[in-house]
């Protein structure tokens, strides 16, 4: 491992540079952070693109999601089978959105898509129920929690639908001042 | 992973491509429109890319190959899963490569050299990444600490970088020319140490204030020669001197304003004047950086915080404590902050005054007298903002005001200090020079003794110079009065200057130098001890003695040191304030600044990570970080005021410096435009600088800059409108589906006034086969009518059903699910007569989620009909507590009532609250009605039911306190009807509730009569028969004024008396039909199919007279039709044939013998 194994071919890296916002070494570093997460399961030879997936629990035991109360989400929503099975792609793809150099708008794409907990592409009060409760560890009290989800769909729900669409969240989200600094994370 | 066997090749593999993308994207649940489109058209124009390619016309193809790129450029912004924008990305690639280098043979260079410097750029960007510096620490902190705390460490970096260049320019072009090329140590006057002081020259303190060989060395402006070009290539030094000491503010500038215009770019938020104060708390709180569990507690507790601060401040806007109280204890604390900032201002003065005094009394100086200045001023800017920040707690303002707040009086103080410093520094320059002469006018004063008119001039200039500098200050009154007379009084020994100076060693650039150098050191050494101090031994102190002390030592008194980010933040501007105020007088001061930088890194991220916890109150980083750089700009240029003051207005120093022996500093710029370049240059530069040109220019800058503030203005207001366009447009949209839904209301209800019979036929069979309320009739007529040929297909139909049913229901008896078992029995049966409704059914296993599914989809709509029919909305209310009871009592019970799961819907906006609300009204109800018919009400219902519906006297679990006492009363029954009725008691819930309505709503006394009749004998086949059919018959009477209660149409209960005595048959039907009236409408609205149902409704009203038979029959009809294309049909048609079931089962006898 030490010495010059190829881990992907430049043609990949090419690829992956031109799909992410990342740099060749950012890749190399996440592939190795992807292979200690199962070092028996992921290979370290990704030229010839193996298939494999590694779990929501272990992906989300990583320090930077770790205390992360929206981990599972987080994960769930970056893969594909929508259960938190990440294979090296989607990997790669959800620290590319959620990478300092991602723009707004696609950070809003994946942050609906977190905070959606029951996947039916509107944010209902459920969600924002769930999404507090995470958020405060469920230290408000039901009355906090109702008002404040009253308040929030009452803010920004645009269309009067009682629920946030994705226009509506990424009107509100949009004009957040630091929503571009906190929704992110270094690796 | 699939995309790795990419098949076929050539222009079938891409097609074939395209084609599997289409079907990922339709597999994979696209969520947002917009972005669905966007991949439509692209994975169309992907189809269609051979086609394209393979017509060679170069011009299609060029544009493909555009398109191709633009995918290229933009794949990693698209919210694709990777493994798509892998394929995507490789197809395109091949796409462009292919046909690139067909089309022309530049083009294709063109693309090759494009692709080499896109590579190129690439391994440059990828080497330049690695040398960002603490990029690790950083990250590391942030994940500890947040987004916060890591700004400060950014900000730093950022100051580090700015140091780094202003060192390399002064290095490069100042410090190693004079080095390498200048005239070495010890060979001229300015750069040999005075023989007075040789001796001491190597001494610590010597060293260590700056002085001896340090101060003869590059380190300061002293040092360097005026030789105008020095070395064998004649490197102008002194102009290079002057013109870094120029750019290092030039590049300065430019940078911060590029940064500040980049960060005000990416922070939309600052235009918009709207206010999601919840959702930002709820959406935007976490940090997502943050890694480290301590740090997500505090987070989690800030968010908690900050929330209720909000639920707080939303409840009571306004908090009335004692205004006045509030107003005076500002006040105070604004008159302690401005006199401590007065304070602090005049013990600087002081101090450096002291020293000036001390220094001409004393030979020989004691290490304190000589730091003092210093060690005062580092002390001031360490304790000062600790002390605003407890007079800040007098103001009682909103945590971020009072941010603020602190942060302009610390900016304020820290400005103060260095403008104080510098200008007693300048002052004691001047008379330290002018010592032997004039150090006595210095303070017997009056200028007209000593100096002439023209130092009196020069005073008057002076002096006013300074007020203006100072009001932007803006610190105390009373000092600038002060200063501004000891300034003059400084300028005027500046004309002794040029006599006093010829014995003089003394340097006031280098003295500049070294005193903004010394405080710089101080500075550090002070920081480095209260990070020490304050947080680590503090630190050290709350962790191990918090054992042994009586209070909590973490949580009270010391606790852990915060990290106060905006205090750190502007200390690093202070510091940067000193290098930019020094950096001319000593060219070294950016490097030592870089070594400070590092110092500081290593220190303060050591700090943090082992000491400090959180801020507790969380400061914004996005929005801080323009905020930060603008106090930054501030800094830099009050900062760069006393440098110009000194270049423009000062002499410099006669034997030192590379600017000895001129009138004035900038005169090197005139004297190498004179002697260095051709003469037509210089007669240009004078006519540039002539008032001519300059005024106008001048001029033109003021037009330029009112006119782009004019077009910021517009912008704005055009952007105001923009906004206010959108909004209203999409209130008027929010408007257009209130009334698309109105009017689809509308459509229905002018279709049944048109032919109010087909609307009857239409709607009352749907409620028949919702709720079985009028079997009775409805049984009676189909056995009597049966003959009729719609009528018997439908009915033979469904009897089939139901008999397969009854065998079932039979069979299975006692076993809970006999349900389930035959659902899908009815569906095969129904499914061969309305096979284009069962198109979009869903199995009969996933009915209660297709019902949740439905309950999502209509909502607007429900709720628009509910809000336009107070009526319809009542009915939906009595029917709730059936829901409720349904729910509860069996999970098959929602797919059962298919109509009424549109009820369900609305209680699904406010589950409990409307369910209560229901269940509490229908007792209501009946009580306005007949106070005493309550209890029995529901007994008699369900008695009237159970001959006919067995599975009805299911009791619902939810129901209030009469149901329970129904069931009480009815356990005998239930005892019976077990085994069937277990079975279907989630269908009989919403039928016998329907019926209660349908009854107590309109009953002629004919019909009621009929009925009696019919009950008694049905009730003859039960147990508790006689009692209730009488009992039937006294609640009967008085429902005419029920029904005007109760369904309150008008229209159709007034037709009911012009029926005819067999139409009254039909009239509870129709009754039922009015309070039903709007199901189809809502359907009307969600599908088309009721058209269908019309024209079905008019086949049958063909022959209306033949009455409710036909109608009956249709209701099956229309029913499944309304239901076809919902997709609940299952469970209607289940319903419905269960419907028929009952009648076909256990009516048929009675209700013959009734309607004969």
């Amino acid at each position: 491992m030490g010495n010059k194994q190829t881990i992907f071919t430049d043609e990949q890296l090419d690829a992956y540079q031109d799909c992410t916002f990342f740099t060749r070494k950012e890749i190399l570093r996440l592939h190795s952070r992807y292979h200690e997460l199962a070092p028996h399961l992921v290979p370290m030879d990704y030229t010839n693109e193996p298939d494999c997936k590694l779990p929501l629990a272990l992906i989300v035991d990583m320090p930077e999601l770790k205390e992360n109360p929206f981990r599972n989400r987080i994960v769930e929503s970056f893969s594909e089978d929508g259960m938190g099975n990440l294979s090296f792609n989607e990997f790669v793809d959800m620290f590319s959105v959620l990478s300092e150099m991602a723009p707004r708008e696609l950070k809003a794409i994946y942050a609906f898509k977190i905070y959606d907990y029951n996947v039916d592409n509107y944010l209902c009060k459920e969600d924002l129920e769930k999404t507090l409760n995470k958020l405060t560890k469920e230290e408000l009290t039901p009355e906090e929690v109702e008002l404040v989800c009253e308040k929030a769909i009452e803010e920004a729900d645009l269309d009067g639908d009682n629920k946030l669409s994705y226009a509506d969240f990424e009107n509100m989200i949009t004009r957040a001042p630091d929503f571009l600094s906190t929704f992110h994370i270094r690796i | 992973m699939s995309s790795a066997s990419e098949p076929v090749v050539g222009s079938s593999r891409s097609l074939l491509a395209a084609k599997r993308h289409r079907t990922v994207r339709k597999n994979s649940r696209r969520i947002y429109s917009a972005y669905r489109d966007h991949q439509q058209g692209s994975s169309d124009e992907e189809g269609g890319d051979d086609k394209e390619v393979d017509s060679n016309d170069p011009e299609e193809m060029f544009q493909n190959i555009q398109y191709q790129k633009e995918i290229i450029a933009n794949i990693r912004s698209r919210p694709w899963p990777m493994r798509r924008k892998l394929k995507v990305l490789k197809q395109a690639r091949e796409i462009v490569l292919k046909y690139e280098g067909q089309l022309t043979r530049t083009r294709g260079y063109q693309t090759a050299g494009a692709d080499l410097l896109k590579k190129l750029y690439r391994v440059l960007y990828n080497i330049v990444v690695t040398f960002i510096p603490w990029e690790v620490r950083i990250k590391k902190i942030e994940s500890h600490f947040g987004s916060g705390v890591a700004s400060y460490f950014i900000f730093l970096r950022w100051l580090f970088g700015i140091n780094i260049v202003l060192t390399i320019m002064t290095g490069s072009f100042v410090v190693l020319p004079e080095l390498l090329a200048g005239a070495p140590f010890g060979t001229t006057r300015s750069k040999t140490i005075p023989k007075e002081h040789l001796a001491s020259a190597q001494d610590l303190d010597t060293i260590w204030s700056l002085g001896g060989y340090l101060q003869y060395s590059v380190l300061f402006y002293g040092y360097y020669g005026s030789v105008r070009k020095i070395g064998s290539a004649g490197y102008r030094l002194p102009l290079a001197y002057f013109l870094v000491g120029m750019a290092v503010f030039a590049y300065s500038f430019i940078i911060l304003l590029r940064k500040m215009a980049k960060n005000s770019r990416l922070s939309l938020a600052s235009a918009s004047d709207e206010n999601f104060t919840f959702c930002w708390r709820v959406f935007c709180a976490w940090d997502y950086l943050i890694g480290n569990p301590e740090a997500a507690e505090c987070k989690g507790a800030a968010i908690v915080n900050n929330i209720r601060e909000a639920i707080v401040e939303e409840q009571e806007k306004k908090k009335d404590t004692s205004l006045a109280v509030l107003i005076s204890l500002r006040i105070l604390a604004n008159i302690l902050v401005l006199l401590s900032l007065a304070g602090s201002i005049y013990i600087i003065y002081f101090v450096v005054d002291r020293s000036q005094k001390l220094e001409q009394e004393k030979p020989e100086l004691t290490l304190w007298e000589k730091n003092e200045v210093s060690v005062v001023v580092s002390l001031i800017t360490m304790i000062a903002p600790s002390a605003f920040e407890l007079v800040a707690q007098l103001e009682m303002y909103h945590p971020r005001t009072s941010l603020r707040f602190q942060l302009a009086r610390v900016l304020v103080l820290y400005l103060g200090n260095l403008y104080s410093l510098i200008i007693a520094l300048l002052d004691k320059v001047n008379s330290m020079s002018s010592a032997p002469h004039v150090s006595s006018s210095n303070w017997t004063n009056t200028s007209s003794t000593i100096s002439s008119l023209s130092a009196q001039v020069s005073r008057i200039s002076v002096s006013e110079h300074h007020n203006s500098t100072m009001a932007t200050i803006s610190t105390a009154i009373n000092f600038i009065h002060n200063r501004s007379s000891l300034i003059t009084a400084s300028n005027q020994t500046i004309p002794f200057e040029k006599n006093a100076r010829s014995q003089q060693d003394q340097c006031w650039e280098t003295y500049v130098g070294q005193e903004m150098l010394k405080l710089s050191i101080i500075d550090m050494i002070f920081t480095v001890a209260s990070i020490l101090l304050i947080d680590f031994i503090r630190g050290l102190v709350v962790r191990y003695l918090s054992d042994c002390c009586c209070w909590d030592l973490e949580s009270k008194f010391p606790e852990y040191g915060e990290f106060k980010i905006a205090e750190n933040v502007l200390h690093l501007i202070y510091n940067q304030g000193m290098i930019w105020m020094g950096a001319f007088f000593s060219p070294c001061l950016p490097a030592f600044n870089v070594l400070k930088l590092i110092g500081l890194m290593y220190l303060r991220s050591w700090a943090v990570l082992t000491c400090n916890v959180p801020h507790q109150q969380v400061f914004r980083a996005s929005r801080s970080n323009n905020f930060y750089l603008a106090m930054l700009l501030f800094m830099l240029f009050l900062c760069m005021l006393p440098t110009i003051f000194a270049i423009v207005r000062y002499r410099p120093s006669e034997h030192c410096g590379p600017f000895s022996g001129q009138e004035k500093i900038y005169d090197i710029i005139s004297d190498t435009v004179a002697s260095d370049f051709p003469l037509w240059f210089s007669k240009v530069m004078s006519y540039v600088t002539s008032p001519v040109v300059v005024l106008p220019a001048v001029l033109l800058l003021f037009m330029l800059i009112y006119y782009l503030q004019a077009i910021a203005r517009s912008l704005k207001f055009t952007n105001n409108q923009l906004r206010i366009q959108l909004q209203t447009e999409r209130t008027e949209d929010k408007k257009k589906v209130f009334q698309m839904a109105a009017a689809r209301l509308q459509v229905p209800e002018a279709s049944a006034d048109k032919n109010p019979d087909q609307q009857e036929s239409d709607i009352p069979n749907q409620e028949a086969s919702i709720h079985t309320s009028s079997p009775q009739q409805n049984g009676s007529i189909t056995n009597v009518q049966s003959p009729i040929n719609r009528s018997n297909s439908i009915r033979t139909i469904s009897q089939s059903a139901s008999g397969a049913d009854l065998n079932e229901g039979c069979v299975s008896g006692s076993v809970r699910s006999p349900a389930v078992i035959i659902l899908p029995k009815h569906q095969v049966e129904h499914l061969p007569n309305r096979p284009q409704h069962f198109i979009g059914g869903r199995s009969g296993s996933c009915r209660s989620k297709s019902c949740h599914h439905m309950a999502y989809n209509p909502p607007s709509d429900l709720s628009n009909a509910i809000h336009t029919d107070p009526l319809y909305r009542k009915t939906i209310r009595s029917l709730h507590p059936v829901e409720a009871a349904g729910i509860i009592a069996a999970q098959n019970y929602g797919g059962h009532c298919g109509p009424t799961t549109r009820y369900v819907i609305v209680n699904e906006h406010r589950p409990r609250k409307k369910l209560l609300c229901s269940t509490t009204r229908i007792p209501r109800h009946y009580l306005m009605e007949e106070p005493r018919e309550i209890l029995e009400l529901y007994p008699r219902n369900i008695k009237h039911y159970t001959p006919r519906t067995i599975h009805q006297q299911h009791p619902p679990r939810s129901h209030t306190s009469q149901q329970l006492r129904k069931e009480e009363e009815e356990t005998g029954k239930d005892r019976k009807r077990t085994s069937l009725g277990k079975s279907l008691r989630p269908c009989s819930l919403p039928d016998h509730h329907q019926q209660a309505h349908f009854y107590i709503g309109e009953r002629l006394d004919s019909f009621r009569e009929s009925q009696r009749a019919r009950y008694e004998m049905q009730e003859d086949d039960e147990e508790e028969a006689g009692k209730e059919g009488i009992d039937w018959g006294d609640f009967n009477l008085p429902s005419p004024s029920q029904t005007s209660v109760k369904e309150k149409e008008s229209s159709h209960t007034q037709r009911q008396p012009v029926h005819s005595p067999r139409r009254q048959y039909q009239s509870p039907t129709r009754t039922r039909h009015m309070g039903s009236q709007l199901k189809p409408k809502l359907r009307g609205q969600l599908e088309t199919h009721l058209t269908e149902s019309d024209s079905a409704s008019i086949a049958s009203s063909s022959d209306q007279q033949n009455s409710s038979t036909d109608q009956y029959i249709h209701v099956i009809h229309s029913k499944e039709r309304h239901l076809g294309s919902d997709v609940r049909q299952e469970k209607m048609s289940k319903k419905k044939s269960k419907t028929n079931f009952d009648l076909n089962y256990t009516e048929s006898n009675d209700l013959i013998c009734s309607n004969v």
